[in-house]
């Protein structure tokens, strides 16, 4: 198993973001985590990565290393790589740099060579700049590399964040939302930029995506989340015929009785 | 030109080379009295000051307002290594750097908590807190300051007039500026720069966001500590708590953000531009503070990456178009 979570647990106050999660991923899949909105996705990623300390009792392993209670670089450290709902690009650096930041767990040189700025350090940076250039064309940003992250439209930042991602060569890449407010010709670009990224680095993938068409056509399982727990787990078609699945997202079905109750109240 | 180009970016330190070959003929050439040359040498110190600020701040994005008494710490270690140990800058420039990066560490520690103006006031007090502890020191020599600090001799020949200093301060200002560009240029520079950005993106990218804050600190406060050993040496040799408050700050700080945030020439540039106005400007004292105030505020609003960033983003921008154009033909 890749990723494993055992009893992972998260309260905000008294609610429970992430209640009692047991998750696993072989190496290898794509798997899809669907919910409605609150239902924990966003959460578990951030546990996953470090950016919240999960509650006590619960268990994180990532590729054989326990990585529950460690902080976020360590984790990046790892090979986990992941993008946010909000993309946190960094604005005000240039797109090769943006990408270039990404690099930074593979870079090899001491900070000592930095500092006395002995050749082979520029000819290392130079190394990188070029793979990251090809990385840049491939998502299709070469032209824009000298501009600020800020200049880019909405659909290129989504590839530039993708691309940041993939710049450390990881092992496990978690996608959060990656399509959202893309017109449907440019999901459909995206995930075919996605897929040729998985092949080319031989990745394993997780993505939270509210688009239904995107979870069903790539994922190869599918976990839905509601109100922090997990209610259903496997093929996206089995999922898409769950009883919990549809009640969670379209609500219950309720008879005479209970609806008399219900406006009653 | 191009082949030029080329040699100089694989080998940055020709570069520098070169630069202190015209340096060490400006003199020669331009400067008519001892005064020019005191000038030059505040402007190298100034420069060495800036270059350590425009990494904490331009790069890594920690508003620092403390910078000052890092300055006043390196004076004063070279001040007093003198006093008592009647030590040469060979000596007290080395152990003002060391003593100043581990004041450095002290200054970094809030910054893992604080951000923006609560960082800036922490940083602050303790700027203000240094001078104040060196004005009531009895073993600081308190308000009297430290008068004819020595300045070095090699080969039996002292470099005690302004002129002669000039070889001195410019040489440690070639050397600091050629760290500053290395480290800036390396991974370390993007991992400040991402720190700044986006702490909790960049700790995602396996960005240790503590460690870079601290490094920063440390760096910049090395460069202080070296400026302050070379300010301490400087001729006639004296040093007072009154040159470290927080109108010297000010100053500082309009010279980066004048110069440009996260340039990586922008504290140089406004170094020299700062200093030789704040020298033009001497006659109007009452009104210094105020012109520097004014500077930083008219920067911030319609130049924000003050004259670097502006020069640079209209190159690129010109670059950008141009392979548009060539792409539509």
């Amino acid at each position: 198993m890749l990723l494993k979570t055992k009893n992972l647990m998260k309260a905000f106050g008294g609610l429970k973001a992430i209640d009692k999660v047991d998750f696993e991923l072989p190496a290898g899949e794509i798997r899809g985590i669907i919910g409605p909105n609150g239902s924990g996705k966003s959460t578990f990623f951030n546990l996953v990565s470090g950016v919240y300390d999960p509650d006590p009792g619960s268990y994180i392993e990532f590729d054989g290393h326990d990585i529950t209670n460690e902080p976020p670089h360590k984790i990046g450290a790892l090979g986990l790589s992941r993008t946010f709902q909000l993309l946190r690009l960094y604005q005000d650096m240039s797109v090769i740099n943006n990408v270039m930041s990404g690099y930074h767990t593979r870079v090899k040189y001491k900070f000592l060579d930095a500092v006395i700025g002995r050749k082979k350090i520029w000819d290392q940076e130079k190394e990188i700049k070029d793979e990251m250039m090809e990385l840049l064309s491939f998502v299709g940003l070469a032209d824009y590399a000298e501009l600020n992250a800020s200049e880019l439209s909405g659909g290129q930042r989504r590839l530039l964040v993708l691309a940041r991602a993939i710049a450390m060569k990881p092992k496990l890449l978690m996608l959060d939302e990656p399509a959202a407010g893309l017109s449907p010709v440019n999901v459909d670009n995206l995930m075919k930029i996605i897929m040729q990224l998985k092949d080319k680095y031989g990745l394993t993938l997780i993505i939270i995506e509210h688009i239904l068409k995107v979870v069903m056509d790539t994922c190869n399982t599918v976990t839905v989340l509601d109100h922090g727990q997990k209610i259903a787990e496997g093929t996206p078609n089995q999922v898409k015929d769950d009883n919990a699945v549809i009640e969670a997202y379209l609500g219950k079905k309720m008879n005479d009785e209970e609806m008399r109750k219900a406006l009653a109240v | 030109m191009e082949k030029f180009k080329n040699i100089i970016r694989e080998y940055p330190f020709l570069g520098f080379i070169i630069a202190y070959l015209i340096l060490l003929s400006v003199p020669s050439i331009f400067f008519t009295d001892l005064y020019q040359s005191h000038l030059a040498s505040l402007i190298f110190i100034n420069i060495i000051v800036a270059a350590g600020l425009n990494i904490v701040k331009g790069y890594c994005g920690q508003v620092t307002v403390g910078h000052v008494g890092l300055y006043a710490v390196g004076s004063y270690t070279a001040g007093c290594m003198f006093m008592y140990l009647g030590s040469d800058l060979w000596v007290t420039l080395p152990a003002a750097i060391i003593v100043t990066g581990l004041f450095g560490i002290a200054f970094g520690i809030p910054s893992f908590r604080l951000e923006g103006p609560y960082l800036a006031l922490a940083t602050l007090g303790g700027g203000e807190a240094i001078r104040i502890f060196i004005e009531n020191g009895a073993f600081f020599n308190s308000t009297y300051g430290i008068s004819s600090i020595s300045q070095p001799v090699i080969f039996g020949v002292p470099f005690d007039t302004p002129d002669k200093y000039y070889y001195i301060s410019m040489p440690v200002m070639l050397i600091a500026v050629y760290f500053s560009y290395s480290i800036l240029k390396s991974s370390v520079g993007r991992a400040f720069m991402s720190v700044r950005e986006d702490p909790i993106s960049a700790a995602a990218s396996g960005i240790d966001i503590k460690k870079y804050k601290i490094l920063a600190f440390i760096l910049s406060a090395m460069f202080a500590g070296a400026a302050g050993a070379v300010y301490a040496h400087l001729p006639p040799g004296y040093i007072h708590p009154n040159n470290y408050t927080v109108i010297e700050m000010v100053t500082f700080l309009a010279m980066v953000v004048f110069g440009g945030l996260g340039h990586i020439w922008g504290g140089i540039i406004g170094a020299i531009i700062i200093t030789i106005v704040y020298d033009i400007t001497r006659p109007l004292y009452e009104y210094q503070l105020f012109i520097f105030g004014l500077t930083i505020v008219l920067t911030i609003l319609f130049m924000p990456k003050g004259i670097g960033g502006f020069i640079d983003k209209i190159f690129i921008d010109k670059r950008f178009k141009k392979k548009k154009v060539e792409e539509g033909k």
